[in-house]
């Protein structure tokens, strides 16, 4: 692949035999945990939906999907990465070029990351960094550009330090949203980037094909919702199992996605009309929020709960690695190029609930969705995941803990690291949650 | 070469006890055991009351440590572990007992066995052991409504405590005394990071610090890190400290001294009363009954 040879201002110079050597360590260690959480995921559900084995499939990052975008690039096709989801990735597909999130869940790159940035900086940019220094991410690099959106202050140096060896295109996102110039500034940077894929990839955006993108997304939309409507009743699909599906969108084929959630929904509407429920319904109902948990290393918390004694099941989550990721859809009027540029303008800044940003009323938006989630889907008690160094999550959860309070419902602040080390910990920690959550209905 | 005869200053000592109590094979007898990072526990109770236990020290490997454990407490009772009708895992090796039941969280036994030795009054629990703090808010009944916990820093637990205890060759049982053996209270250590201890405090040594003062430093460094946890979690009276580190008269009066409040007393354990170091055992063995007497109505 050709990278970029401007003179590097952060990465440090590696010798190929120590980088093919650490990546093939990591790349060995990393496919055998993504074998290990789906042989995990398969023992706790016995009755696992057929579906589902396309979703594992696609879970392998060294595997089909890989080799697919390589044939693709092979005949001309250019691949867009990106690290946050308000990067507009139907402009990407209506400019014939695939896009693909590159956020790392690698423990063991965050160590290699150390080597640039300091050990406290948030272990998902340490990580990222890490896996470009031994061009571990299959999607990373493949990646001919990278979108940058300039959310936290931890993505807005990782785009920097990534220009070393990447072709960076920044996304300046306001983050105050209800200021009245904010989305009109924020529809400048879409219209900016429409221009700039169109000039990199050769091919131009018109009316029908946007249209088309955003009717991709609409059905992606419309199953996710789907999808997460069949979690609020008693349990038909283990919380991992529809988290993996979620965030497989991220790197997926958008339209192959769709027709596979979709088969995946039908199974589970018949598994619900038989009743056949995928764990006892009295168990624990949890819900996730904060900092994003990426496939495949960052599953120890689900994995934690849901083998958990006493054993508890996600049934939805407020991340941006999971339930943000396609809960809204894009709301388009009149089809004209500028309608639906203001409509994606509006779905990706307004419709976001991520810390980064603030209002008169600070992220009201965020607790509302929490608010309604927990009621609608019958939630008994949060947890509020946060890796230690992601300032933005720790700083906002003394306002969600006052919220819930309110309304009676338990939530554990559970910080962890990049790291293995500490599921001794966190197993204790997860599981008297859970224990006070049964003790809440039955002593 | 290593002096193998050397006395082992870090450990707390072990030792069991039988209350003067009668027990027929009617009787419902459930153990708890509390497999720590330093010491095992094991309590039996007789209908829900305490009536045996015993403290070890946590080997290399958790299912040997439960045993030894469950007999020390067995031991002069009587007992056999068949007499026993229900047995709850606790602590950090919970899962590795092999005897158990069923495993119960550390946070959950000792929220029980507080409101067991204490009483209905206790709202927010102190639990230090060996290599973790919890700061737990039970009911009146014993349950949890909310905990903190630390993470895998070992920063303020017991551990710290044992490093002392052995760099300063002090029983790690008179620490808490000496530590308030000082005229005036030293500022406290700025870092109770277990790995720095030790240089830290071989430095204030240098300086000239006696042993007294240099406990009392790093001793109020770790009370101001558990009050910390305590606030955090937010206080409610009564509160309790069990673990190792109740028995710690410094670190327990520093905490007082720093929250402004008073901790209910500590059991005469070294008489008639309860250990509150047995507190998880004492507690699992309880919620043993329960799960007992569940199953047996189902």
């Amino acid at each position: 692949m050709k990278e970029t040879t401007v003179e590097r201002k952060y990465l440090p110079e590696m010798q190929q035999k120590e980088m093919d050597e650490l990546r093939n360590t990591v790349k060995v260690a990393s496919e055998k945990i993504i074998a290990d959480n789906i042989a995990r995921m398969k023992k706790a559900d016995p009755h696992r939906p057929d579906a589902m084995k396309y979703f594992d499939d696609i879970a392998n990052l060294f595997g089909k999907r890989q080799q697919e975008i390589e044939a693709e690039k092979a005949k001309g096709k250019k691949v867009i990465g990106y690290m946050c989801l308000f990067a507009p990735t139907e402009l990407i597909t209506a400019a014939d070029a695939i896009p693909v999130r590159v956020n790392s869940g690698w423990y063991d790159t965050s160590k290699l990351g150390d080597r640039v940035v300091p050990v406290e900086v948030c272990p998902v940019i340490r990580s990222t960094i890490g896996a470009k220094m031994i061009q571990l991410s299959p999607f990373l690099e493949q990646s001919d550009a990278l979108i940058s959106v300039l959310t936290c202050d931890g993505m807005t140096k990782l785009s920097e330090i990534l220009s070393d060896q990447k072709t960076i295109w920044g996304m300046n996102v306001p983050r105050v949203k209800d200021s009245t110039h904010s989305l009109r500034f924020w529809s400048d940077e879409i219209k900016q980037m429409k221009t700039q894929i169109e000039t990199f990839t050769g091919n131009k955006i018109d009316r029908k094909k946007l249209k088309e993108s955003i009717e991709v997304s609409h059905r992606a939309t419309k199953v996710f919702r789907r999808l997460q409507e069949l979690r609020k009743g008693n349990p038909v699909i283990m919380g991992r199992d529809a988290m993996l599906v979620n965030q497989a969108y991220s790197w997926d084929d958008k339209v192959r996605w769709t027709e596979n959630a979709e088969k995946l929904c039908n199974e589970l509407e018949a598994r619900a009309a038989k009743k056949d429920w995928v764990v006892s319904p009295d168990i624990p109902r949890v819900m996730v929020t904060g900092t994003p948990m990426f496939w495949p290393d960052n599953w120890k918390l689900p994995t934690l709960v849901e083998e958990g004694n006493p054993q508890g099941i996600i049934v939805a989550d407020e991340q941006c690695s999971g339930e943000r990721i396609l809960n809204d859809p894009i709301g388009v009027d009149e089809w004209s190029m500028d309608d639906m540029l203001n409509a994606i303008s509006e779905r990706y800044l307004m419709a976001s609930t991520c810390p980064c940003f603030t209002s008169k009323d600070g992220n009201e938006d965020r607790i509302n969705w929490l608010i309604t989630k927990i009621k609608d889907w019958n939630i008994q008690g949060v947890i509020y995941y946060v890796i230690r160094g992601c300032m933005l999550y720790a700083m906002e959860y003394s306002r969600v803990k006052k919220a819930l309070d309110k309304i009676n419902v338990p939530v554990y602040y559970l910080d962890t690291e990049y790291t293995r080390e500490d599921v001794g910990q966190m197993k204790t920690r997860v599981e008297a949650f859970l224990e006070m959550l049964n003790a809440r209905v039955d002593f | 070469m290593a002096d193998l005869t050397k006395e082992e200053f870090w450990r707390w000592r072990e030792y069991h006890r039988v209350m003067p109590k009668k027990w027929s094979k009617a009787d419902i007898i459930t153990a708890g055991v509390d497999v720590g990072s330093v010491g095992s526990k094991a309590a039996i109770m007789v209908n829900g009351e305490a009536y045996a236990w015993g403290i070890t020290r946590t080997g290399s490997n958790s299912p040997e440590s439960a045993k030894k454990a469950l007999d020390y407490a067995l031991q002069d009772t009587g007992l056999t572990v068949g007499d026993l009708k229900y047995i709850v895992g606790t602590g950090y090796g919970r899962v590795n007992v092999p005897m158990a039941n069923k495993a119960i969280t550390e946070i959950a036994c000792h929220a029980k066995g507080a409101n067991y030795i204490w009483g209905p009054r206790v709202r927010t629990v102190l639990d230090v052991g060996g290599q973790d703090i919890k700061a737990i808010k039970i009911d009146e009944t014993g349950r949890v409504v909310s905990f903190l916990m630390n993470d895998k820093c070992a920063a303020g637990t017991g551990r710290g405590m044992e490093v002392f205890a052995d760099l300063l060759q002090i029983p790690i049982e008179d620490i808490g005394d000496i530590s308030l053996k000082v005229e005036k209270e030293p500022d406290p250590v700025s870092c109770t990071c277990v790995a720095f201890a030790k240089t830290e405090a071989m430095g204030l040594l240098r300086k000239g610090w006696s042993k007294e003062k240099v406990l009392a430093a790093y001793t109020r460094a770790m009370a101001v890190r558990m009050a910390n946890l305590i606030n955090r979690v937010g206080y409610e009276p009564e509160l309790v400290v069990t673990g190792g580190q109740s028995k710690n008269i410094g670190i327990v009066s520093r905490i007082e001294v720093i929250l402004g409040v008073k901790t209910l007393p500590m059991p005469r354990w070294r008489e008639d009363g309860l250990d509150p170091m047995v507190a998880g055992a004492l507690g699992a063995a309880l919620l043993g009954k329960a799960l007992y007497e569940k199953a047996q109505k189902a």
